[in-house]
């Protein structure tokens, strides 16, 4: 017991050869250098939450965005076992404070309908443990058709790709038959697609699969995600807070 | 100079133990992977959950701890015993640099000239520090520099496709020009080892990354400035080694030196890990228990005893 004591003594009184010998001023100003940069992370617009990056789409699961930057440790995980390759490390999307976290960039991969994988390997749960029954139901962005690309909307061609690769058992991506004119001057009918706000989870498989490239005629961004009850488009009547 | 001592078996057991846990972290970061059906490989956090920095950072940011993360309190209780021999035994990441450490050239003067305690070795735990507050204020961004975060995070994106891609361009390349004489081509021999490759080491498909490069780079960067000094990263740079030098700054386990025996010849340095200065006073802080200047002593006035000081 004397033995512990004279151990517990020498921790807190360590003999010389033991002593880090940090210096009282060099460890405050350690200390205040971290809070600093706290701070300076916090004047970042992305800190406002007046504004939202539209690519700023992070894996299902992913917790909201003050605590998913409280547990990421950025390791990497997520991205190594995405099977269809859309997790990238982030670069200034969440600011600089989110450098290396996870990021669903929808015109490189999709997410998987069927797969949780990134949800079971994060070590700190900064993406939550989910069932795939509920990822499918997590909304991470919501897609929106660009009408000056999509080729039935723009060069009244036949085209249902998206459509056909949307994996929500209610297809969230509907047309709209309508007869329109080609450059000949001809009538003729064509599916226009449109994007059900309500049914969409922002997988971001039609933005992948679309014939048109650089960039896609159909595309994911943030907004709807269903971490963060702010970044909403107000779609149903009682969200506008009337009355 | 005295002639060169005969290895200690202690130290290939350390350098035994050393690769186990490197291979493993390998096999684990391979079993990240997508298996039949929707199942990743089991206990591909295991290190993570070793890992006390990440453990006391996500806790402190965020007030939640992952019950796994549990398994990080036998590093702590082993660190108090034995000081940093996590740094010098179990971290893979250290292995890596210790493997890089030993490929230097160069006469064993210079190596004592650098091999011994500098000041700047204190920077760890001043960014420990920084790390520490700034997730104390809600900022958990340890996993820049958190050893298992940054060796993770480089294999990921950017050093494992890169050694997929070369792999897949030679194999492919051997296939096409198909080389040999008659019915004896290469292809016998690279065909076998391409689907052994294919089935155990390679991508589904070519994995890519935004940012890889400046990843990638920074990994290189770290891993080369072991040629300028031992095990560069584990001495100036690591939080996780200044965390286990803060809890292992008074070890049960101890170095001795022999004053009676010592012959001043500093040949302890020449091999020294973590610039601990074995020559003089000795730093438990710094050291890694890799048992070198103990196998180097000519004099045998180095010994490691447990019961803390006498």
């Amino acid at each position: 017991m004397n033995h512990f004591s004279k151990w517990i003594a020498d921790f807190l009184h360590p003999p010389k050869e033991a002593r880090l010998d940090l210096g009282r001023r060099a460890v405050l100003g350690a200390g205040l250098a971290g809070a600093g940069a706290k701070l300076l992370f916090g004047v970042a617009p992305e800190a406002s939450k007046r504004t939202f990056n539209p690519a700023l789409i992070r894996p299902p699961g992913a917790l909201g965005e003050d605590e998913f930057l409280a547990r990421c440790i950025r390791c990497g995980e997520c991205m190594k076992v995405c099977p269809t390759n859309a997790i990238h490390p982030a670069s200034l999307e969440s600011g600089f404070e989110g450098l290396w976290t996870p990021l669903i960039v929808t015109s490189l991969g999709y997410c998987d309908y069927e797969c949780n994988l990134c949800s079971q390997v994060c070590p700190t749960h900064a993406i939550r443990q989910i069932e795939v029954a509920e990822k499918q139901k997590i909304k991470i962005g919501l897609a929106y058709i660009d009408r000056s690309r999509c080729l039935p909307w723009a060069y009244s061609k036949t085209c249902i790709v998206c459509e056909e690769h949307c994996p929500t058992p209610k297809k969230a991506i509907w047309f709209e038959e309508v007869e329109v004119r080609n450059t000949q001057g001809e009538k003729l009918t064509v599916k226009q697609p449109r994007v059900d706000a309500e049914l969409c989870i922002g997988c971001g498989i039609c933005e992948v699969k679309c014939p048109v490239k650089a960039p896609a005629a159909v595309r994911v961004t943030s907004v709807g995600e269903s971490r963060n009850p702010e970044n909403q488009m107000l779609l149903s009547s009682d969200s506008y807070g009337v009355g | 100079m005295a002639k060169k001592q005969k290895t200690s078996w202690i130290v290939w057991l350390r350098r035994l133990a050393q690769a186990s846990f490197f291979l493993l972290f390998c096999y684990l970061f391979l079993q990240t992977v997508y298996h039949p059906i929707n199942q990743a490989g089991r206990g591909v956090t295991f290190f993570f959950n070793l890992d006390p920095l990440v453990a006391l950072n996500s806790w402190l940011a965020s007030h939640v701890l992952v019950g796994a993360m549990l398994l990080s309190l036998v590093t702590l209780l082993v660190t108090l015993v034995c000081g940093r021999w996590f740094c010098g035994w179990v971290c893979p990441f250290g292995a890596l640099h210790n493997f890089f450490t030993s490929l230097r050239g160069g006469p064993a003067k210079q190596k004592l000239e650098a091999g011994g305690y500098h000041p700047w070795q204190k920077a760890k735990y001043y960014l420990l520090v920084a790390f520490l507050v700034a997730a104390l204020l809600g900022a958990d961004v340890v996993g820049w520099l958190d050893p298992f975060s940054f060796f993770f995070r480089s294999l990921s994106t950017s050093i494992y496709p890169a050694i997929n891609k070369a792999l897949v361009a030679v194999f492919t390349w051997v296939y096409d020009a198909n080389p040999g004489v008659g019915p004896v081509r290469l292809t016998l021999v690279t065909e076998p080892v391409y689907g052994f490759l294919r089935k155990y080491l390679l991508a589904a498909t070519q994995p890519y990354y935004l940012g890889s490069l400046l990843i990638g780079s920074l990994f290189v960067a770290v891993v080369a400035l072991n040629f300028w000094r031992a095990r560069f990263w584990c001495r100036y740079v690591c939080p996780l080694g200044g965390l286990l030098g803060v809890v292992g700054k008074n070890p049960l386990v101890r170095l001795n030196k022999h004053q009676e025996k010592c012959n001043n010849c500093r040949l302890c340095l020449v091999d020294c890990q973590g610039g601990a200065a074995p020559d003089r006073g000795w730093k438990p802080s710094e050291c890694f228990y890799c048992w070198n200047c103990k196998s180097d002593c000519p004099a045998q006035a180095i010994t490691f005893n447990a019961g803390g000081r006498s």
